[in-house]
């Protein structure tokens, strides 16, 4: 499956991820009804984005009390479904990344769905540091990085 | 996709981007718009001001009928009518006073090539030199800059650099598709250095941040110039054959020691050469880029000739991975200074700024406001004024408002009422970007994209529309023939053989030529000498420094105790451009609007806590507004920050509009001293942090 | 092989997913006393405050059994079990044989020590039935005392605030909520429950029920009798919510060890007997502080240990980190939530990090040794949540002898206030 991969390199913190993502939600620029988050770290320079890596064993799904969470067959994507959905916050606790969020409105728990399939966050992520790829090649970036700096080290200055 | 939606390509304009967008149709309404994959210049990204153009083209405040001002308040006139009564009083009083005391302003918001062209051809039509635009305070001091040196501003090939060295330029938040170039160069294994007194969107991501202070960076330049040239580390060739004024260069060079530029920019000594040994690394594969961070300076012009000067020592000049002379799209031209030059009619600002309006034909708007109220040179009577926002904008909005205010007839083309529409006897409904069509090239990757009107509203014209109106009014009809705005876009297509089917064949855009380097090997460069002049013989004949001399900012050279602080303005914000989008609630809303920056230390020195409002004033003005407290190392300590446009805190009221530049006629906005006061005695609500 | 779990609620629904996952040959049958569908304890509360409808309780449906290809026995208790032979009895006299067994029947409510402590008008709260039973007695204008403030008295008796029923809370330790929030936290809540009308009293002595004379006008069905000089408190009903404990008699003559508040299991939810496992409330099992046998009374701690027991069940290996002592719901306008250890043992290694804003209703803290995050406390909005979550596998980390780097965690919270405003 896709997901969506992060790469705090290069975050800028320009924050169109959260925006693009509220407005899909909420049609607001409100960082409380974005599914993705943006931190910030400005003495540390450090800008690391944030949302629901929709892992393969879900600790939110696991604990749900309510069998509100379930797993979009076609995407791959955790999904909460508000209709089910009681806002008992157990999802918002379990998760290690803290990507759950509660809505505050409608009273129930609300998470990344991938959009269906065409996250906004991505196309709206104007330094490229989000990316929606294949879960396998998902950081080959690095990669590319990588040799690019092992080539400066061997003296061949990198690619013009 | 349900069954009734289309989908058409075109270029974005809520910023100079242009980048490619998908717009998403039903029933003939736009219902939603995202970044378009197949143009190589956005890659399909696309930033949260491109969506929003279906806000503005729906905007609840969107203006339909033109609007006439009356005793009684605005009354909504037809179309004809409106323009028959402007070309009557234009008549009247190119009649009474010459053609010349007619202004026409174009401002940023229709964009440049052919928008631009057409009002240009216009004023030059019906008989006046004074073209007025938002260039006056923006592009041209790096135009300018570069072009006195190497011939044009150049275009930074970020798709091959190994190292991106910005001076006072953040793209995240001013030109936001240029932030995947940097950091696909980074990827690659390119470092960025981010030269800037705040720790800006793009300056997180730095190898090297270093915060240098407002008006100083020619300093830094020319102490890097004096490192590489004490390294030997520059481009012997070029320099012996391609260029002109180098021992001159040598020789001014030699004061900028390591120590002294310390002491002018705040940027350690250590520092100065690191940054040279980055550069001389990675030469010739150095973009050098300068933001309008280093053009509203008293120092401007020659701050950035001294950076460009750079480009020609590292042999980043029009090379790969460095600064490329962009070959631009070949058009029919619809300017007339050779068929009317009309110079000897004096334009405004020409006489004051003679490369100003020499190098890029623009009159001086700072001029014109005195022009109007003193009548001086000559009367400036009436203005023409289109999708530009002066009252916000220019600096010393105060004498602005009284200017505008004071003239005979001033029209204003805009989509919604604006501060400076406001003050108009005539405001008349335009069209968004959505509701033209135009070309534009994309310089970096040479390709030449048809943009597609996809609406249209009755009475709302097009820029060629409404001057070809005007101008067969005022017996200037000849100039303007076209039938209509795609006519006219036929015309400036023939130099390059293409249709404009073709073109909108490709949206993904057309390559009009094959990127090129090192074009100066074989040609001449675009100056009078045909090589890199570090020295300009043009500027030394009207009687300005043949070098780039540096000139420490007067708030440096000339501190004055009654206003301590260095006030920064114009730094931008990624939902607004300029004095635009603020009436999109959700931009409104999103982060504090309207803020000042502002160092903790200074900060807790005058009490103030984060969100308490305080009072800053200059020598023109005051403002009140909420204080952002940030991150020690988010800004030098001893200068704010306060960002254009805002109508509850317009920070023109406090900007001069009568310091300048002396080569560009730029205004000083970017190192102004003001002080600052707290207001009462506010608390704000999340002090409780232990 | 024969897999039985005993038990239908968190831990043992768990346990089935997590042993089908491993092992998709074996039988698998799940008994248990409460007929079933099976339903959510957890959202008790909200049914009561009339928030959530009755069916959507339940958690699983006959198609989930089927789909696990388990069969469903419910309805009878588990009346024996027989570790030599390997069967077990159930109250309708038939009989199942196990290869491995589960057990996670889950406990039910003690009532205290207190004299005539039954008959109409006593409630607990731990079973629909007893929410069946509760909800329409819980008319506005009705006085209901409730007795113990632990979670789940609470969440009942915020339901009952909201259902505009005049509310008493009487808790014999000093402070309420005391297993969940540290002296701040409960100081605040209380505060909290006084400023919503609720007649909080702690530290009191609970000595007997009474019933006024039949047939007398007295207005209250009920007194409750406190000792020494606390004044009485009549009630319409009274609610018990003062502990849980596991009914366990079945496992009389087997080699499973009981104690009287559970089965202690190792960390591979193993019992002392051979091939049987124990999971959830009824289960001692590891703490991430390194208590071998301790009580969690908590569903993600329950679905935790039979996500592990089912596993090992199957002949996998999990060793269960120990429970986090997560909990987390809302009650009078707060959400409060706890995790880990977040009480002060007076170790000078020890520091806690605390962020409050007493007008607002809000508190944080978050408590370190030596840098390294051992839990905390929440009581604020939801978002606050967050603190807790991301704290989760570093307090994990820490118990596996990989120490957390806490520098980072410091600016969490100083990071927590900036997020809150407008970057």
């Amino acid at each position: 499956m896709r997901i969506v991969t992060m790469d705090p390199d290069s975050c800028v913190a320009c924050r169109n991820c959260e925006y693009a993502c509220a407005f899909k939600q909420a049609q607001t620029f409100e960082r409380r009804d974005s599914n993705i988050r943006v931190n910030f770290y400005p003495e540390e320079r450090v800008c690391i984005p944030g949302t629901c890596v929709h892992c393969e064993e879900p600790w939110c799904l696991e604990v749900c009390p309510a069998s509100a969470i379930r797993r979009n067959p076609d995407i791959g994507a955790v999904e909460i479904d508000p209709e089910r959905c009681a806002g008992c916050k157990m999802c918002m606790l379990a998760c290690p990344y803290g990507a759950i969020r509660f809505d505050a409105r409608a009273r129930v728990a609300r998470k990344c769905d991938l959009c269906g399939g065409d996250p906004r966050c991505v196309k709206f992520c104007i330094s490229g540091a989000l990316q929606y790829v294949e879960a396998e090649e998902a950081f080959g970036f690095r990669r590319t990085s990588f040799d690019a700096h092992l080539m400066h080290m061997l003296g061949k200055k990198g690619q013009p | 996709m349900s069954q009734t939606r289309q989908v058409f390509q075109t270029l974005c304009r809520m910023c100079d981007d242009h980048c490619a967008i998908n717009v998403y149709m039903e029933e003939g309404r736009i219902a939603d718009i995202d970044g378009y994959e197949e143009h190589p210049w956005n890659r399909g990204r696309l930033c949260s001001k491109g969506r929003a153009a279906i806000d503005l083209v729906y905007h609840p405040d969107r203006l339909f009928k033109p609007l006439k001002r009356t005793p009684s308040g605005w009354q909504e006139i037809p179309l004809e009518q409106a323009l028959d009564e402007i070309a009557g009083k234009l008549a009247r009083i190119r009649d009474a006073h010459g053609a010349r005391s007619i202004g026409v302003w174009k401002g940023e918001a229709v964009g440049f090539a052919q928008q631009e062209d057409l009002a240009r051809r216009f004023v030059h039509a019906i008989g006046s030199p004074n073209y007025f635009s938002n260039d006056s305070m923006c592009f041209n001091g790096r135009w300018i800059g570069y072009g006195t040196v190497h011939g044009a501003w150049s275009v930074p090939d970020y798709e091959h650099t190994r190292l991106v060295l910005l001076w006072g330029a953040n793209p995240p938040h001013a030109h936001p598709n240029m932030t995947q170039m940097i950091m696909r160069a980074r990827r690659r294994g390119g470092k960025l250095i981010v030269l800037d007194p705040r720790l800006s969107a793009v300056a997180r991501q730095a190898d090297l941040h270093a915060p240098i202070r407002p008006g100083t960076d020619g300093a830094l330049a020319w102490g890097l110039i004096r490192a590489l040239l004490e390294r030997g580390a520059y481009d012997r060739e070029l320099v012996a054959n391609h260029s002109v004024g180098f021992p001159q260069l040598q020789a001014y060079a030699g004061r900028f020691t390591p120590e002294y530029v310390e002491g002018e920019t705040g940027v350690p000594a250590s520092l100065v050469g690191e940054i040279a040994v980055a550069l001389a690394r990675a030469a010739p594969a150095v973009v050098n880029y300068v933001g309008n961070g280093l053009e509203h300076h008293e120092n401007g012009i020659n701050n950035i000739r001294a950076v460009a000067y750079l480009d020609a020592l590292l042999g980043a000049l029009d090379c790969k991975g460095g600064n490329r002379l962009a070959e631009g799209f070949p058009t029919n031209r619809l300017t007339l200074y050779e068929e009317r030059p009309l110079t000897d009619l004096e334009p405004i600002g020409a006489k004051r700024f003679p490369v100003l309006y020499g190098m890029r034909q623009e009159c001086h708007t700072m001029t014109a406001m005195d022009a109007i109220l003193s009548g001086r040179p000559y009367p400036l009577k009436a203005m023409v004024l289109t999708a530009a926002n002066p009252a916000m904008t220019n600096p010393n909005t105060e004498k602005v408002r009284r200017a505008l205010g004071a003239l005979e007839l001033f029209v204003v083309r805009d989509l919604f009422l604006t501060e400076t529409a406001q003050l108009a006897h005539y405001v008349l409904p335009a069209a968004s970007f959505l509701e033209r069509s135009e070309l534009h090239a994309h310089a970096m990757f040479q390709v030449v994209t048809l943009t597609r009107k996809l609406l249209s509203f009755p009475g709302v014209q097009d820029e060629y529309q409404f001057w070809r109106d005007l101008a067969h009014r005022l017996g200037a009809g000849a100039y303007f023939p076209w039938k209509n705005e795609e006519e006219l876009t036929r015309w400036l297509l023939q130099p390059s053989g293409l249709t404009l089917e073709q073109l909108a064949a490709h949206p993904e855009g057309y390559p009009y030529r094959p990127v090129r380097y090192e074009k100066w090997r074989e040609m001449p460069l675009r100056t009078p000498s045909g090589k890199v002049e570090f020295t300009s013989q043009y500027l030394k004949d009207l009687g300005y420094p043949e070098l780039a001399e540096y000139r420490p900012p007067s708030y440096q050279s000339s501190p004055d105790p009654e206003y301590p602080f260095v006030l920064v303005t114009g730094a931008r914000k990624l939902l607004f451009y300029h004095s635009r989008f603020q009436n999109i609630e959700r931009f409104a809303r999103a982060g504090r609007n309207p803020e000042m920056e502002m160092h903790p230390a200074d900060a807790a020195r005058l009490a103030l806590n984060d969100g308490d409002r305080a009072r800053v004033s200059s020598r023109v003005g005051t403002i009140e507004l909420p204080v952002t407290v940030t991150a020690p190392n988010e800004i030098l300590p001893g200068t704010v920050q306060i960002t254009h446009g805002y109508r509850q805190a317009n920070v023109n009221l406090l900007t001069p509009d009568d310091v300048f530049d002396p080569i560009s006629g730029f205004p000083l906005l970017k190192a102004l001293p003001v002080k600052v006061e707290r207001l009462g005695n506010t608390v704000t609500p999340d002090s409780a942090i232990s | 092989m024969q897999g039985v779990i005993i038990g239908n609620s968190a831990a043992s629904l768990a346990a089935a997913e997590a042993f089908r996952r491993h092992d998709r040959a074996s039988e698998l049958t799940l008994v248990a006393a409460e007929p079933g569908p099976a339903y959510s304890r957890v959202l008790l509360p909200y049914y009561l405050r009339g928030t959530l409808a009755r069916d959507r309780l339940f958690m699983r449906d006959r198609a989930f059994y089927d789909g696990l290809g388990a069969q469903a026995r419910f309805g009878h208790a588990v009346t024996r079990v027989n570790d030599r032979e390997r069967t077990l009895t159930l109250a309708d006299g038939s009989g199942l044989a196990w290869d491995r067994l589960l057990v996670a029947c889950g406990t039910r409510p003690v009532l205290p020590h207190v004299r005539d402590l039954s008959g109409p008008g006593i409630h607990t709260l731990w079973t629909l039935e007893d929410a069946d039973r509760l909800a329409p007695e819980l008319l506005p204008g009705r006085r209901v005392v409730f007795i113990g403030s632990g979670f789940v008295s609470l969440q009942a008796a915020w339901a009952a605030c909201l259902r505009g029923l005049r509310v008493t809370v009487l808790e014999v330790m000093p402070r309420v909520l005391p297993k969940v929030l540290d002296e701040r936290g409960s100081a605040l809540l209380e505060q909290r429950m006084r400023d919503h009308g609720v007649d909080v009293r702690c530290a009191v002595g609970i000595e007997r029920i009474e019933r006024p004379a039949a047939g007398t006008r007295q207005a209250s069905a009920l007194r409750v009798v406190l000792s020494c000089e606390d004044p009485n408190v009549d009630a319409d009903l009274v609610m018990v919510g003062a502990g849980v404990r596991p009914n366990l008699s079945f496992l009389q003559g087997t080699a499973v060890r009981v104690e009287a508040d559970g089965i202690p299991v190792d960390e591979r939810m193993r019992t002392s007997a051979p091939d049987i496992y124990a999971a959830g409330d009824a289960a001692l099992g590891p703490s991430v502080f390194g208590e071998a046998h301790t009580a969690h009374a908590l569903w993600p701690t329950a679905v935790e240990q039979g996500h592990v027991a089912g596993a090992n069940m199957a002949g996998h290996d999990l060793a269960y980190p120990g429970s986090l002592n997560m909990n987390v719901a809302e009650m009078f306008g707060l959400t409060v939530a706890s995790m880990g250890r977040f009480l002060e043992s007076g170790d000078p290694a020890e520091e806690a990090v605390v962020e409050q804003d007493p007008r607002g209703g809000r508190y944080v803290k978050l408590l370190f040794r030596e840098g390294v995050p051992l839990g905390g406390v929440v009581l604020g909005s939801p978002e606050d949540l967050v603190v807790l979550a991301v704290l989760r596998p570093r307090i994990r980390a820490r118990r596996e002898g990989r120490l957390a780097h806490g520098q980072p965690l410091r600016s969490l919270h100083r990071t927590l206030a900036m997020q809150r405003s407008r970057r």
